[in-house]
């Protein structure tokens, strides 16, 4: 059949990434042609109506919610791409770490679609897909990542694209979770990120230097490890030590508190980037929207004269255009059969 | 009921491992306490004293992880984090309920008090109160 081979050819491959690890139901086509990426489209259940479709109020806690969302969001990433199941060429599911609940909806679903339309499925560790949303840009390879997000706190050594290992992670708190947690002990509210930076920003403006001092948790603990709930609590005896708070004084605790945060980061990526000669820094997960971790990151690499990548931040947020990145990397390296749905199960501890 | 005041972190660590010695298969340990009382941390000393290797982390944003644990009755351990709930109703929709009345696994419950209409009745009470920078630690079994 040599019409259909010219066809092949010349067509783009199309994945279709799905990503149910917690809260976010979301699903993404994403284009592939000629090693150029288009990311057709990213549909996240949190930004979508839902609850006009099926009725009654979609939960913040979402684990089995998933069940109700996935069809519809698969059908909406389908419909906004413009493509029609017989057109895609893998599926790639993030079957892990995460919520066991979570992750068995989206992976069985997955999995059903596999087998339904015939399309070779591959899994895809959801850490490696939060790296993967970098891998729109051509990347210096080694690289480092500083993974930062409200679960996760990891540093991943990358040779290549589909070549990695962690050396370094949270023993305790991720990063993510410790801003939340000082956002709370300070009254300011939820999601913690964006308001302790803010209140960060005010201070550092003010000029003034903090009389307030917190510890840099295991900055000298010879690994790559961190620890962020000794911060949290030497965070709380201040807070409690100083009585009541006016905003000035959040502001200057939010400052101190965050660059303590931010130098642990920091120090370990450039002692890792020196011992393992890396060319490159990049940044993943939803903490990397932070810009004082951002700045002082691209700062060092600058000074390493070592590339620098972050990627925008509806890729850093939990998402399953990343995912289909990944998958994409995974199956250039072992190629995904037909019937591999047989082999396919959650994992709520799959480690990197 | 039993008193004890911690004044470090590694006695609340090991005041962890010391309870889950006496543990058989199907505890269900509720604590319950502030931000930074140490719940965190006796949850990882339950961890070390059945024998598990690896980090255990806080589950805040998961809320759900469980650990094989290698007992001859004891076979799993599931910790739950309860921050990020608001009913016994999230509970049940995250999984977690079943883990309840499992013989083969210990499971912790951290902010045991904001699912508490839905927690079995047989359960292992751990308050926590920050006492400067002690911690007294009230265990009702």
């Amino acid at each position: 059949m040599p019409n259909r081979v010219f066809f092949v050819k010349f067509k783009c491959m199309i994945i279709l990434g799905i990503e149910t690890s917690c809260d976010e139901t979301s699903a993404a086509i994403l284009k592939i042609d000629r090693g150029s990426f288009n990311i057709a489209s990213n549909v996240v259940s949190s930004q979508i109506d839902i609850h006009t479709v099926y009725g009654g109020v979609v939960p913040e806690i979402a684990a089995r919610e998933h069940v109700k969302n996935i069809n519809f969001v698969i059908d909406d990433a389908l419909t906004k791409a413009k493509i029609k199941p017989k057109d895609i060429d893998l599926i790639a599911i993030a079957s892990g770490p995460g919520l066991i609940t979570s992750l068995i909806a989206g992976t069985e679903a997955a999995k059903t679609l596999s087998y339904a339309w015939g399309v070779p499925i591959i899994s895809v560790n959801h850490m490696y897909g939060h790296i993967a949303g970098n891998f729109l840009e051509k990347i210096k390879f080694p690289a480092l990542c500083v993974l930062v997000s409200g679960g996760h706190s990891e540093l991943i050594l990358l040779k290549d694209y589909n070549n990695f290992k962690k050396i370094g992670q949270t023993i305790d708190d991720a990063a993510g979770e410790a801003f939340d947690k000082v956002a709370k002990m300070l009254g300011l509210g939820y999601p913690g990120g964006p308001i302790v930076s803010a209140y960060a920003e005010e201070f550092r403006k003010s000029g003034k230097t903090p009389k307030v001092s917190f510890p840099r948790p295991m900055l000298h603990s010879g690994d790559y490890n961190f620890s962020f709930s000794g911060l949290k609590t030497s965070v709380l005896y201040t807070v409690q030590k100083m009585g009541k708070l006016n905003k000035k004084k959040k502001e200057e605790v939010c400052y101190e508190f965050q660059e303590a945060v931010v130098e642990v980061l920091t120090k370990k990526a450039i002692k890792a980037a020196k011992e393992y000669n890396i060319k490159s820094i990049m940044m993943a997960g939803g903490v990397a929207a932070n810009r004082k971790l951002r700045s002082s990151l691209e700062g060092a690499a600058k000074e390493l004269g070592l590339s620098f990548y972050v990627p925008e931040f509806k890729l850093c947020t939990d998402n399953a255009a990343m995912v289909a990145i990944g998958g994409y990397y995974l199956n250039k390296k072992t190629k995904a059969k037909k019937d591999n749905w047989k082999n396919i199960v959650a994992d709520p501890n799959w480690e990197l | 009921m039993e008193k004890i005041i911690t004044k470090t972190e590694k006695q609340t660590l090991n005041l962890g491992k010391k309870l889950a010695k006496s543990f058989n298969g199907g505890e269900v340990v509720a604590l319950i306490g502030n931000l930074g009382s140490g719940k965190t941390v006796l949850a990882k000393g339950i961890a070390e004293g059945l024998g598990i290797k690896g980090h255990v982390t806080s589950p805040t944003f998961v809320l759900l992880k469980p650990y094989v644990v290698k007992g001859d009755n004891i076979k799993k351990l599931v910790h739950i984090d309860a921050y990020r709930l608001t009913s016994g109703r999230d509970m049940e929709a995250i999984g977690a309920t079943e883990f309840f009345d499992r013989d083969d696994c210990v499971t912790i419950v951290e902010w045991a008090d904001r699912v508490k209409d839905i927690l079995p009745k047989d359960l292992i009470i751990v308050k926590f109160n920050i006492r400067g920078k002690n911690r007294e630690i009230n265990i009702r079994r």
